[in-house]
């Protein structure tokens, strides 16, 4: 019982990873335009689907194609960014979140047009094999993918602190104002904050096809999830990014063998309302 | 926006007596009393989502969790006690208020706005699915069937969609009263108040709190009589009537029929609802979901350039349609 | 002497490592126009947000009329009678002029005689010409007698301005004294008016209190306070680093 538990845990620690780098996609956009994104799961979804087709058709690694998605999803978040975000940014919050409402059913129905409802799945992958340690498992794709994560995490904040276009983003996330009369373009700098944010869900999205299927309504899940490990992490704090989300994914793995395999996403939603009533900052933020 | 918000009177008797009439045109033809009830319901919970959504400033996105509590209210008593639904849906519509502000007082204590009331509002739907799934007793993973009657007002159980579309329309009616009611009164006027800015609200002798409690007890039982209502139509309760769709469609309603105006969200259920349906109609035969796709961008279209919403377009346009006339 | 309306005593209020204020005591008189002020980031506002129950002190007491304050939400602290108008106006977007006014006319008025008040207060503050006109669609000067008028509305026996003068040229700072005179002799309103800049204060207060780094620095008469070495400092030094 406390095998599996445990075995359960470490699991749901390893995958917690990948939601954080999703949340770390959606802090970019949050953050810094304070632009709500509905569509950001489904953004996750979207990569996965791409994973799998191109998984399908050219036998290329879903550990790889993250090389070939990411420079889609960059671009595809830039497209949005244009054509509809850029047009919402002077109305009220209550039109975005509509908007991007929109951007979430027009991708889910989309997914459901092209790949139909039922889940798919790689048949492969690259990675093999599994490690383990006294007598617990782990799947050595799940290792890899969390060690995946963790690095560009920290790629991204080194982007962030080290090169100009980040610490444009950054200045940008902190006072608008101030930024602009320091010459940051601030919609070029909107413009690089969305596609980045939704380019990382390509890595994501390619990690997660590497051990797990993918359905067209499985958006609203990372949706909520990344917002959970959001909500816990506060804006700002890239170690306590992390540390959420693993704590998300641990909340979630324990719920699935402690009480229901279908209480997943209830243990998500519990913990976030749970984070928003007593913690509305978040347990690392710093605004 | 806002002000001028009215439609005259004439207008609006006219439109009553239209609709009072379209079931007669329709006649037998159930599909189209489904299109036309279903249209209704979204009307109804479009509209009572204007009190705390449209007037308040509080993006709620739970319409479903109170239309589930509603329907499983409802179902349950029918079932196992067989309690009539219209008492059932007062009990419905009470536990969807208790449940309301046993969720909102914390929320709104903390001070949780915008975003994270949004987020945490749409957590509470999917919640309540899983919850009611996992409930065995009460919810479970299969339909669960109301009892079935030819004609019986006390069951609430036609078999015609007939008298559903009249008892709908009498719950539009009254939302849009209510709506009518509470806009022109000092709640009204401190929702509207606090929903553009809660610091100067409060300033001026609003208690936020208390305001936002009481809007939200409002829509939260109109939702819930006619998720009530909404279980009798289809004859059995589900857990997935708690869906995150549909209350995600309910709040862009309420936001493209234009915020705070009493008719804006039901001229865009009109509108948005018979497009979807039309749309489903007419693209659904061969290419599941196409008509989502479409719809979606319909909708994105009309946030982008219709931003105050469809109701200040509609009302110019019948402005100009009015002064025409005069002129000829 | 007449009695003391507001009493603040020893009242502390931290962020983080920042005393923004310090022991900060003071007394308002009924009747009396009292004014704040404060070179930039003396912590005038901190204070004034402390005082309507925007912010909850860290520590001290604050007496209204003899009753203690401390820590109440802002409404409760209406009801009794202190509202005040904000530094940037937060104006009420899309309603009208008249529906904004109305919103604190309800204080003490019923839907019966809410729309006679709303009237008396259109008039007060000169406003007939635009009582339909959006919040949204008007300009900074408005907006601020708007924001007057509506705390008007819920007749206060106190009430905090919170730079109202910013951002106004000289007529209308000339115009908005004359209002603020007008109301304290014939309304028996007491004021209290937080302000940077000191001259729009020198011929309108009765008493004058300075705050630098969120403690008192200076307290008296214009006169006293144009003089006090202390004072100069602290504005000037303000002025030597920029």
């Amino acid at each position: 019982m406390t095998d599996t538990l445990i075995q359960n845990l470490l699991n749901g620690a390893l995958t917690g990873c990948i939601y954080a780098l999703i949340a770390l996609g959606l802090s970019l956009i949050f953050g810094v335009m304070n632009v709500v994104n509905f569509a950001h799961g489904d953004l996750v979804m979207v990569s996965m689907y791409l994973t799998f087709w191109i998984g399908l058709g050219t036998g290329i690694d879903a550990a790889i194609t993250p090389l070939l998605t990411f420079p889609l999803l960059f671009l595809i978040g830039l497209l949005v960014y244009y054509a509809i975000i850029d047009r919402t940014l002077r109305q009220r919050y209550v039109t975005q979140i509509a908007v991007t409402v929109g951007l979430m059913t027009f991708l889910r129905a989309l997914a459901q047009l092209i790949w139909k409802a039922q889940p798919r799945a790689l048949p492969y992958s690259l990675i093999q094999g599994s490690i383990q340690i006294g007598s617990y498992t782990i799947l050595a794709s799940r290792l890899v993918s969390a060690a995946v994560s963790v690095l560009v995490i920290f790629g991204i904040s080194l982007f962030l602190s080290r090169t100009w276009a980040g610490r444009a983003i950054r200045a940008a996330s902190d006072d608008l104002d101030a930024a602009s009369l320091h010459g940051v373009d601030f919609r070029q700098t909107y413009a690089l904050a969305f596609g980045l944010g939704s380019a990382l869900t390509a890595i994501a999205g390619g990690l997660l096809m590497t051990f797990q299927q993918v359905d067209p309504t499985m958006g609203v899940r990372f949706g909520l999830l990344s917002w959970c490990v959001l909500a816990m992490a506060g804006l700002g704090s890239i170690p306590g990014l992390l540390i959420s989300g693993v704590i998300v994914g641990a909340a979630e793995a324990m719920g699935m063998s402690l009480w229901d395999p279908r209480a997943r996403s209830l243990v998500i939603y519990l913990l976030f309302i749970l984070v928003l009533w007593l913690r509305p900052r978040g347990l690392f933020g710093r605004k | 926006m806002r002000s001028g918000n009215s439609l005259p009177r004439s207008l609006l008797i006219a439109l009553l007596v239209l609709a009072a009439l379209l079931p007669l045109v329709a006649r037998s033809n159930q599909y189209a009393l489904v299109l036309f009830t279903t249209v209704l319901l979204y009307g109804v919970l479009a509209t009572a989502w204007n009190i705390i959504g449209g007037l308040a400033g509080q993006l709620d996105l739970a319409a479903g969790a109170y239309l589930g509590l509603g329907a499983f209210t409802v179902g349950t008593l029918l079932i196992r006690w067989n309690i009539s639904p219209w008492l059932g849906m007062i009990l419905g519509g009470l536990i969807a208020v208790g449940f309301a502000l046993l969720i909102g007082y914390p929320l709104f204590r903390f001070g949780i706005r915008e975003v994270w009331y949004a987020l945490s509002s749409s957590a509470l739907v999917e919640v309540l699915r899983v919850a009611f799934l996992i409930w065995n007793q009460v919810g479970g993973p299969m339909e669960r069937y109301l009892p079935y009657h030819e004609w019986s007002l006390y069951h609430l159980r036609f078999a015609t969609y007939m008298p559903f579309y009249y008892i709908m329309l009498g719950m539009l009616v009254l939302a849009l009263v209510v709506n009518h009611r509470v806009r022109h009164s000092r709640l009204g006027y401190y929702l509207m108040a606090l929903g553009e800015n809660e610091d100067a609200a409060e300033v001026l002798g609003v208690n936020t709190q208390a305001c936002k409690l009481q809007a939200l007890a409002l829509y939260a039982f109109l939702v819930g009589t006619a998720g009530g209502v909404y279980a009798c139509m289809y004859g059995f309760i589900h857990p997935n009537f708690f869906s995150g769709p549909l209350s995600t469609e309910v709040a862009i309603l309420g936001i493209v029929g234009g915020m705070g105006i009493t008719y804006g969200p039901v001229m865009a259920a009109i509108l948005l609802v018979s497009t979807r349906e039309f749309l489903r109609a007419n693209l659904g035969g061969q290419l599941e979901s196409f008509y989502l796709v479409v719809y979606s961008v319909v909708l994105i279209l009309i946030a982008l350039f219709r931003p105050q919403g469809i109701a200040t377009f509609v009302r110019g346009a019948y402005d100009r349609l009015l002064s025409r006339m005069v002129k000829e | 002497m007449s009695a003391p309306i507001l009493q603040v005593a020893h009242l502390t209020k931290r962020f983080g490592n920042l005393i923004a204020l310090n022991d900060v005591s003071l007394e308002i008189r009924e009747g009396e126009l009292f004014s704040i002020i404060g070179p930039n980031g003396a912590g005038k506002s901190t204070l004034f947000f402390n005082i309507i129950g925007l912010q909850k002190p860290d520590a001290g007491q604050i007496l209204f009329r003899g009753m203690d304050i401390t820590g109440k939400p802002p409404h409760k602290i209406c009801d009794l009678g202190i509202t005040c108008t904000f530094q940037v106006p937060r104006a009420f977007a899309s309603m009208t002029i008249e529906e904004a006014i109305r919103v604190g006319a309800y204080k003490r008025y019923g839907e019966r005689d809410v729309a006679r008040k709303v009237d008396e207060v259109i008039a007060l503050c000169d406003l007939e010409e635009h009582r339909r006109q959006r919040c949204c669609d008007i300009g900074l000067s408005l907006l601020r007698r708007v924001e007057l008028a509506r705390a008007l509305a819920t007749e206060p026996m106190l009430l905090l301005l919170d730079e109202a003068g910013a951002g106004l040229n000289p007529t209308e700072l000339t115009e908005l004294m004359t209002v603020l005179r007008r109301l304290n002799e014939e309304q028996h309103i007491t004021l209290c008016i937080v302000e940077h800049v000191m001259q729009m204060v020198m011929g309108l207060c009765q008493r004058i209190l300075v705050l630098d780094y969120g403690e008192v620095i200076a307290e008296g008469s214009p006169q006293e306070i144009s003089t006090n070495p202390r004072v100069i400092e602290a504005y000037l030094g303000k002025g030597a680093v920029c």
